[in-house]
């Protein structure tokens, strides 16, 4: 072993390009293998349905279905790097829509008769704060009254029920204000969604150039120049597919934009900033954590509270999505929600995972139930599908890292 | 079988190991004499390890090239069949205690061969079979006590006890006293002299040289994946086992520093601290000066109350019932480690797979952990910034690593060490303390870390260093706390220190005179 040299990743001097993307593979694997699953299940699905599952329609719903649980794997994903666990997400993501339909139904529509952009803020701003101060009352009581996680949120779970049934009567409430439901059902203009692909693009050269610049600034040795293009031209070209393809049907869809904005602000939260760094610590190892002089309580709260207003968010969308506010909202999302983390390669024992781990997660969960209920796979069946999935993604997991060590 | 003594129990035959291109064990050839108690040493990195671990089945037959014999056999082991080593007689006692702490020791000790009758665990006979056992080996053990609740020198002869009792032929032991007290490796001497009575041949790994010498028959240096030599005990000395071990001669263990004392930084008086969970009085009284540039020795047996001490100036352990501690004269209530680290205190723990290290995490996220305000703007971390320093840690302390990208799990306990303090460097503190800090490192790695302590000091740095070894401690102190139940025991001027005073104050045999009370 030589000493420490100069570089993040391992030398590639002597191996060229090739042993470099080689390198790259290799020590990204799980990320590849996720994507590579999530592509195999698509050609299939696509094959079962003649087609019709990669048609631009039922591509651009595919990544909708996913936006409601999405929200809550965001979030759920930090829940679950710090070891801790949350079941209330989808209880209270279901009883933030059903107060976000009954305030919108109940209130806003007769106190501002003509101001529909107003109803809508108020609307969101409602279902928000709700999920804000729940994460902030769940998170005070995990983190500084010291009740495990797994026990707070699961008397969350029923106590959410109840203020369900309380709020709904047992009865659908509408939530289809039309400038609200534009948030989950609004599609961008083909135009708007080209710019919006070009400056992505645009970005991704950007940041590669800036990073292999610093990185030149300190004398750290850069990846070869061309493995770097290679990987932001990939990047590119796929945000080009997809936004093509949207565009076919009826253009980017504003939830998904609404998550994917979500998602980068978090993913970037939890690796460059010390909230996110501590998280993972915490994580890993507690005890070494409290030693460094990490606010471990401040820490889990503020993730129960970050978590608790994603809720309010797919809350909201969830309102905004089907119209309505009902009893059996946001039924078993939770289970979703940790299962997706879980197949993007979420670690239960804490410190391990990401949130781009998590929406490529949620992405084949989604495109399970979507692909299966297309190639009219009766409804117990998927359920058993999916079950088996979820075991053999996290034994495969298992077998890729025992391998890769 | 006891006829057969003198002949080779266990023979490697130029056995050869290798990781993806990097040899961990050269070509080894090594016999094991039946009966006898055979040392083990060398840097870590050695291939002590390696080559313990295809005795257990951890590197299975087949992934090593040339052979074992065992018993004139060669011994072929399937993947991680400790199991089946066990049954062939070769037990393996591992540095990390693999004891259940919830449990009772009968209950560890028959884990998985229980006494089953139609069934159901026979447990009177469970704990009257523990009983002889650990009667049999003068164990002051309670069968029926919970293994969590006995101090650490109890559970290692739990462990002990557990492996002997599956009629052990080969008992392997790895560092078993690195957290042991002197009279706890006393009686584990004592252990091994009965197993050897029986005619149990132990392999014995150890980086304190002084129980090789006392203990063994035979020792064996590995270096650099090679038997270096493998002789009669009686024809080796320290000198020549040292020099073996790291290829080179040492003369001084101790490196030469500069010490120029500067003012009072650290004043401690009269502290008394509680166990928060227990609200049982852990520190009865204890008093002491530190200066800036000065190493302060602090020596006591496990239970002295010494870690105790340290984690409580840090925030991180007692309730302070009376007692104040001043820092540059103003006086300081420290409640966490981030007051600590504010104060300009840092403390390297005493373990640190539990207390110092996110193991999973890479070097450069341990190194960063608690100083990552230094890189953070309003809100984001500048991570290049972040690797730049960390970099210039890792350099200055010679880290061994391909990169700071990997996780320190990987890395030999020398360097885990290494990027422990580098941690601590990093949040360039006024006073730092050491708890145990060479515990279970190699000599080479022990020198270097002596080294950067003398270089802090000679810079002004102010630090406190606990040590379990008396050579140690009386090698790089200025001055030397000893602690004994609780309280400062006296304080000694390294000139006039010796083990003997040491530890008649740390067993609490003198009373501390006037003159040492004064000294404080």
């Amino acid at each position: 072993m030589s000493s420490v040299s100069p570089s993040t990743s391992p030398s590639t001097a002597a191996t060229g390009p090739v042993g470099a993307i080689a390198k790259m593979l290799r020590a990204n694997l799980q990320t590849y293998a996720l994507i590579f699953a999530t592509l195999v299940i698509w050609l299939y699905f696509s094959y079962l349905t003649n087609g019709s599952f990669l048609s631009p329609q039922n591509f651009s719903n595919l990544f909708r279905q996913m936006v409601i649980t999405g929200f809550l794997s965001v979030g759920m994903v930090l829940v679950i790097v710090t070891g801790n666990i949350d079941l209330s997400v989808g209880k209270l993501a279901g009883f933030v829509s059903v107060v976000v339909a009954a305030v919108q139904s109940n209130f806003l529509t007769s106190t501002f008769p003509d101001q529909p952009i107003l109803i809508a803020a108020l609307s969101v701003f409602t279902g928000v704060a709700i999920g804000f101060l729940y994460g902030v009352i769940q998170g005070y009581i995990i983190a500084y009254l010291r009740v495990t996680a797994f026990i707070v949120t699961l008397g969350s779970m029923w106590l959410l029920n109840g203020l369900i049934l309380l709020v709904t009567e047992g009865r659908t409430i509408p939530a289809n204000q039309s400038t609200f439901a534009q948030i989950a059902q609004g599609y961008l203009p083909n135009e708007v969604g080209w710019i919006i692909a070009i400056i992505t693009v645009v970005l991704l050269f950007y940041g590669m150039f800036n990073s292999r610049q610093r990185k030149r600034r300190y004398n750290f040795e850069l990846s070869p120049m061309s493995l770097d293009i290679a990987k932001t031209v990939l990047f590119s070209v796929l945000v080009l597919i997809y936004v093509y393809v949207v565009n076919q049907y009826k253009g980017i869809q504003a939830p998904v934009l609404l998550l994917a904005m979500v998602a980068l602000v978090v993913s970037y939260v939890s690796t460059n900033t010390r909230f996110g760094r501590y998280a993972y610590a915490i994580g890993g190892n507690r005890q070494a954590a409290q030693f460094s002089g990490v606010n471990i309580r401040r820490n889990i709260f503020t993730i129960f509270v970050l978590m608790g207003t994603l809720c309010g968010v797919s809350g909201v969308t969830l309102a905004s999505y089907v119209g309505y506010g009902t009893i059996s909202a946001g039924q078993g999302y939770e289970l979703d929600a940790i299962a997706a983390c879980i197949l993007g390669g979420t670690s239960t024992l804490g410190g391990v995972g990401t949130v781009f781990g998590a929406m490529v997660g949620s992405l084949i969960m989604v495109s399970l139930t979507n692909g299966l209920q297309m190639a009219n796979t009766p409804a117990a069946f998927q359920y058993v599908l999916k079950g088996i999935v979820l075991v053999i993604a996290v034994y495969a997991d298992i077998r890729i890292k025992r391998s890769s060590n | 079988m006891a006829n057969a003594t003198g002949t080779n129990i266990l023979e490697f035959h130029n056995v050869t190991k290798r990781f993806s291109g990097v040899v961990a064990l050269s070509d080894v050839s090594l016999n094991i004499r039946r009966g006898e108690i055979h040392g083990l040493c060398g840097e870590n990195g050695a291939g002590k390890s390696t080559l313990m671990k295809i005795l257990s089945g951890v590197y299975p037959w087949g992934t090593y090239e040339g052979s074992v014999l065992y018993e004139g056999r060669e011994l072929k082991l399937e993947h991680s069949s400790i199991r089946q080593a066990a049954n062939e007689g070769i037990a393996i006692v591992y540095q990390e205690l693999t004891i259940v702490p919830s449990m009772t020791v009968g209950e560890n000790i028959y884990l998985g061969k229980e006494p089953v009758e139609r069934g159901v665990i026979n447990w009177d006979k469970l704990y009257a079979d523990t009983k002889q056992l650990l009667e049999q080996y003068k164990l002051d053990i309670v069968p029926q006590s919970i293994v969590g609740n006995l101090g650490i020198g109890k559970m290692q002869m739990t462990e002990i006890a557990k492996a002997i009792s599956r009629n052990a032929q080969v008992l392997i032991l790895d560092e078993p006293t690195s957290a042991l007290t002197e009279a706890e490796v006393e009686k584990l001497m004592e252990i091994l002299e009965i197993l050897k009575s029986h005619g149990v041949t132990c392999i014995y790994i150890t980086h304190k040289l002084e129980e090789l010498f006392r203990i063994t028959d035979t020792i064996s240096v590995l270096r650099d994946g090679k038997v270096i030599t493998s002789k009669p005990t009686k024809e080796l000395n320290r000198e020549m086992l040292v020099s073996y071990m790291v290829g080179r001669e040492m003369k001084e263990r101790f490196p030469e520093g500069q010490h120029t004392p500067g003012k009072v930084i650290l004043e401690v008086e009269g502290l008394h601290a509680r166990n928060p969970h227990t609200n049982r009085e852990i520190l009865k009284g204890v008093s002491f000066q530190l200066r800036e540039g000065e190493i302060l020795g602090i020596a006591g047996l496990m239970g002295s109350g010494r870690t105790e001490l340290v984690a409580t100036i840090f925030g991180e352990y007692g309730k302070v019932t009376s007692g104040v501690v001043r820092l540059n004269g103003q006086v300081i209530e420290v409640k966490n480690s981030r007051q600590a680290m504010a104060y300009g205190i840092g403390l390297v723990p005493e373990d640190r797979k539990t207390h110092g290290l996110v193991l999973i995490q890479s070097i450069l996220k341990n190194i960063s952990l608690a100083n990552l305000g230094q890189f953070s703007s309003l809100f984001a971390i500048d991570t290049d910034a972040e690797l730049k320093r960390s970099l210039e840690y890792a350099k200055s302390l010679a880290i061994k690593a391909p990169n700071l990208n990997v996780p320190v799990d990987s890395l030999s306990g020398g360097n885990q060490q290494k990027v422990v303090i580098s941690k601590w460097l990093m949040s360039q503190p006024k006073v730092l303390i050491l708890d145990d800090p060479t515990r279970g490192i190699d000599v080479g790695a022990k020198f270097e870390i002596y080294k950067l302590i003398r270089e802090l000091a000679a810079r002004g740095m102010a630090i406190i260093m606990i040590s379990s070894e008396l050579e140690e401690v009386l090698g790089m102190s200025d001055r030397i706390m000893i602690m004994h139940a609780g309280r400062s025991a006296g304080v000694l001027d390294a000139a006039e220190a010796t083990q003997e005073k040491i530890m008649a104050l740390a067993t609490g045999t003198v009373v501390p005179t006037e003159q040492a009370i004064l000294n404080q």
